[in-house]
């Protein structure tokens, strides 16, 4: 045990170091080599050839890729992700205004989603062949079927358009309302704790439309997956045993929860990582800014920097959520920390 | 349909249950009388007219005004204002001169005019705005070398002299561009410094002009937000506050102005502008404009050299089946590549009405009697592009022409039909000449040194022309030039004209004062909303 924790994370970090290299030098040349080229959109529609090479040269694009990527590599060693050509910011600074924004409507909608889904799931697994049961899985292949896209449209025309229950889906608050000053990058946080409430209320009142969208499309999976989790554990030797020891239903249905929760957990976990590239979609349809529709306008307008550095954001976002997990499930189960 | 017909009313009521606890949540505020909220694509990328990143034009036009600009003048059929490309008035400016051999140009600048930072404009802003556009090398420095500016030199404190290497008859409407821009030079080189000395870091985030409005803040990804000049030399615009907020979903768009939300909305579809206009919630002001959805042949690359060829292509194109398929029926007929706003367009030379018989045997004259296979390349630039090619390929399938689709990415399109490379044979694409100009519409997009020349259109017959055209100071002998030099290039058939998509502006019915400009983007000053 002395070593025990320490060396873990340790173990888990330098593990992380080559995958965050690699995801870079893949996302580096993919996005070089994948057609895109955004002299032609930086130069305009009346630049001379000459001019076109000009800008080639002041990017850099003139020179051999494999420079190109050292030099990158570099500047990132040393936290310099680049400049955005299309916004002409930091792209450390454009993350880094954009990663609350993002990370409020994904872990506000995963963690619903969760909540729902984790109790369901598993009392379907329960009662697996009931009625209860064939819902979920009714409900569940729902979730997984409908669109992302569709689903928010379909959620603003009902309860914006048809029922003017939810605000406009133009941002994260209203035009009408002052922002408070930016302390973590959440409206509803920062206007809490500057004690602005008309701020956060405004605020809390547009996150409710997207975050239910994303806790509807993390639903179907984790209920699926806790189901499954769920029947697997109750099908288990020592859940039989117990049961066979004549231990209480409240008893059993405890070790089947705490049994179940390190696999649904990790898989909660990989949820959020998942859901990073839906999320964009929804921040899309709702016009809400976050680094998601930043990162997509990136790819979109061949806007190189930014597109490695949304990449780049995701992977780190992964190895912190995995070791987020690792971690946990360190805590909650004993058994595995001899081979962590 | 009604909205209660489509939910039961189980649904209906948890909903109106759920009213109640929104109630207190509260809806959105309306914004005030004098603020335009506009659901734009995005963020401006950046304010540097010479640096232009997505949506940075459709800004700087706002905060950034010319010397000169065009008068406008009734439609007679719609009583609507409409810009008269051949009227071109003083703004900036007061008045100017002209030496004899039209090489030198003297302005008198209006006095008083003062930016939102209190300085008062002189020779020296006009001077410093044209060099950094020069030195820059970007879309400014282009505008100085298609009006053949050399230099530009201040005479006193409000006279600007302007020397062109030959007479230009584009250089006054030159002057009614945002680029060069005219900047308060006095604030803008606070921000200079010996690595910057043109101060393009301040510049790209910041506005520093004479122009009616000004960026009070930025949040990249949420809002830009615009105040008028509160010194501004001409009439008090009636929006004080413009809020140009990210919207980047042309569905949400359409939802936001169709409930009031927003007072203007840019790029819909046709679909959306089709159902909008019989929504009297909205209103939709509609133009021809200048942008030409054409297909264009690059004739220095086989088979498409063949002259026969390109004509039966012309020939094999189903115009109206387009306009209905893919305009929904609001297009206009292109025949010219000189867009029929500008003064001395000539359609005559026009001749490809639909004709497949005639396209066939074209074909056979052109050494394919059996048909020929060919390749059309598009990209998703333009959102016509795709159903433009589909349906090309299905009409001159009817004339034995039988064409391959190709998608290309939108990067690839840009970058081979820039001018160091134009190497795609038949492609589809949209250029709008922003000077309203025939002269200017005929180089940029067909002379061999113009800059949107993308199918490498060559013939020197018409470049000869057009170079006369450029320096001719008759206007009767230059409109001749003008018309002789359209219809070589349209008997050469190396643009299939399609159709004139039109400008459809789409804005709370209250809004008045919209005239459409030939860079696309309306002026908010001249808005203002009469309820």
């Amino acid at each position: 045990m002395k070593n025990g924790f320490q060396g873990f994370l340790l173990r888990r970090l330098l593990v992380s170091i080559p995958l965050v290299v690699a995801v870079l030098f893949v996302t580096f040349m993919l996005v070089r080599i994948g057609g895109q080229d955004p002299v032609a959109l930086l130069a305009g529609p009346t630049a001379s050839a000459a001019e076109h090479e000009a800008i080639r040269a002041e990017l850099g694009l003139d020179r051999p890729l494999l420079i190109q990527f050292g030099i990158y590599l570099g500047g990132v060693i040393q936290g310099n992700l680049g400049t955005s050509w299309l916004s002409s910011g930091e792209v450390l600074d454009e993350i880094a205004s954009r990663v609350f924004i993002t990370l409020e409507l994904l872990l506000w909608g995963v963690a619903i989603g969760a909540i729902i889904a984790i109790p369901v799931g598993l009392r379907a697994a329960a009662r697996r062949g009931s009625l209860f049961d064939q819902t979920v899985r009714a409900i569940s292949l729902t979730g997984f079927s409908v669109p992302t896209y569709w689903l928010g449209l379909i959620a603003i025309l009902i309860f914006f358009y048809f029922l003017d229950l939810a605000p406009a889906p133009m941002g994260r608050i209203s035009a009408a309302v002052a922002r408070p000053e930016a302390i973590t990058g959440s409206y509803l946080i920062d206007g809490l704790l500057a004690a602005q409430w008309e701020s956060a209320r405004s605020a809390f009142t547009h996150l409710i439309l997207p975050v239910c969208t994303i806790a509807v499309i993390a639903c179907a999976p984790i209920m699926k997956q806790a189901r499954a989790i769920g029947a697997e554990v109750i099908e288990s030797e020592f859940i039989r045993y117990a049961r066979a020891s004549g231990l209480g239903e409240r008893r059993v249905r405890r070790m089947v929860l705490r049994n179940s929760l390190v696999p649904i957990l990790t898989f909660v976990g990989t949820e959020i990582i998942g859901l990073l590239g839906t999320s964009s979609l929804i921040e899309l349809i709702f016009s809400w800014g976050g680094i998601g529709q930043w990162g997509l306008q990136a790819i979109l307008n061949g806007d190189f920097a930014a597109v490695q550095g949304y990449v780049l954001f995701a992977a780190l976002l992964s190895v912190i959520v995995f070791l987020i997990i690792d971690i946990a499930v360190w805590l909650l189960e004993p058994r595995g920390r001899g081979t962590a | 349909m009604r909205f209660q017909s489509l939910i039961p009313s189980w649904v209906r009521h948890a909903l109106i249950g759920a009213a109640c606890v929104s109630a207190t949540l509260g809806a959105v505020a309306p914004a005030s009388a004098n603020t335009m909220v506009i659901a734009a694509t995005r963020t401006p990328g950046g304010f540097d007219g010479d640096a232009l990143k997505p949506n940075t034009q459709n800004v700087v036009v706002q905060t950034y005004e010319g010397l000169t600009k065009y008068g406008y003048k009734k439609d007679p059929t719609t009583g609507r204002l409409e810009v008269d490309a051949s009227d071109i008035q003083p703004h900036l400016a007061e008045s100017w001169t002209v030496s004899q051999d039209g090489k030198t140009w003297t302005f008198k600048l209006r006095q008083g005019v003062k930016s939102p930072f209190g300085n008062e404009l002189t020779s020296a802003d006009v001077v410093w705005g044209w060099e950094k556009s020069i030195n820059q090398k970007r879309t400014g420095a282009f505008i100085a070398r298609v009006s053949s500016v050399s230099k530009v030199e201040p005479v006193d404190r409000y006279t600007v002299r302007f020397m062109l290497e030959q007479p230009s008859k584009i250089f006054l409407a030159a002057l009614t561009l945002y680029t060069p821009s005219i900047y308060d030079s006095t604030e803008v080189k606070k921000h200079a410094s010996a690595e910057d000395p043109w101060a393009l870091k301040w510049i790209d985030r910041n506005t520093a002009g004479f122009g009616a409005y000004h960026l009070q803040s930025l949040k990249a990804g949420e809002e830009a937000i615009f105040v008028v000049n509160p010194n501004y030399f001409g009439p008090k615009p009636y929006y004080e506050r413009v809020v140009y907020r990210e919207v980047p979903n042309a569905g949400t768009r359409f939802t936001l102005l169709r409930t009031g939300q927003v007072q203007w909305t840019e790029e819909l579809t046709l679909k959306q502008i089709v159902e909008l206009k019989k929504d009297k919630r909205v209103k939709v002001e509609s133009d021809v404009g200048t942008g030409h959805a054409s297909a264009r042949i690059n004739p220095t690359i086989k088979p498409f050299d063949n002259p026969k060829l390109r004509q039966a292509m012309a020939y094999a194109t189903d115009y109206q089946a387009i306009n209905k398929a893919v305009f929904e029926g609001l297009g206009t007929q292109a025949r010219s590549i000189v867009p029929p706003i500008i003064p001395g367009t000539d359609t005559e030379a026009w001749t490809f009405a639909t004709d497949f018989n005639k396209a066939k045997s074209l074909l056979g004259e052109a050494g394919y009697p059996n048909g020929i296979d060919i390749t059309l390349e598009y990209s998703g630039i333009f959102w016509f592009e795709e159903p433009l090619a589909i349906q090309l390929k299905d009409s001159m399938a009817k004339a034995g022409i039988r064409v391959a689709l190709r998608k290309i990415t939108d990067a690839d399109m840009r970058s081979r039909t820039a001018p160091n490379r134009r190497d795609l044979g038949f492609f589809t694409f949209m250029d709008n000449p922003i000077v309203l100009d025939p002269v200017y519409a005929l180089f940029l997009n067909a002379h061999s040194q113009g800059a949107s020349n993308r199918n490498n259109y060559r013939n020197t017959d018409f470049d000869k022309i057009v170079d006369a055209a450029r320096v001719e100071q008759d206007p009767v002998l230059r409109e001749r030039l003008v018309r002789q030099a359209q219809r070589i290039h349209t008997g050469d058939s190396s643009w299939i004209m399609t159709m004139y998509p039109g400008v459809h502006e789409a804005m709370a019915p209250c809004i008045t004062g919209y005239v459409w400009q030939p860079d696309y983007h309306e002026r908010w000053r001249e808005l203002s909303c009469k309820r």
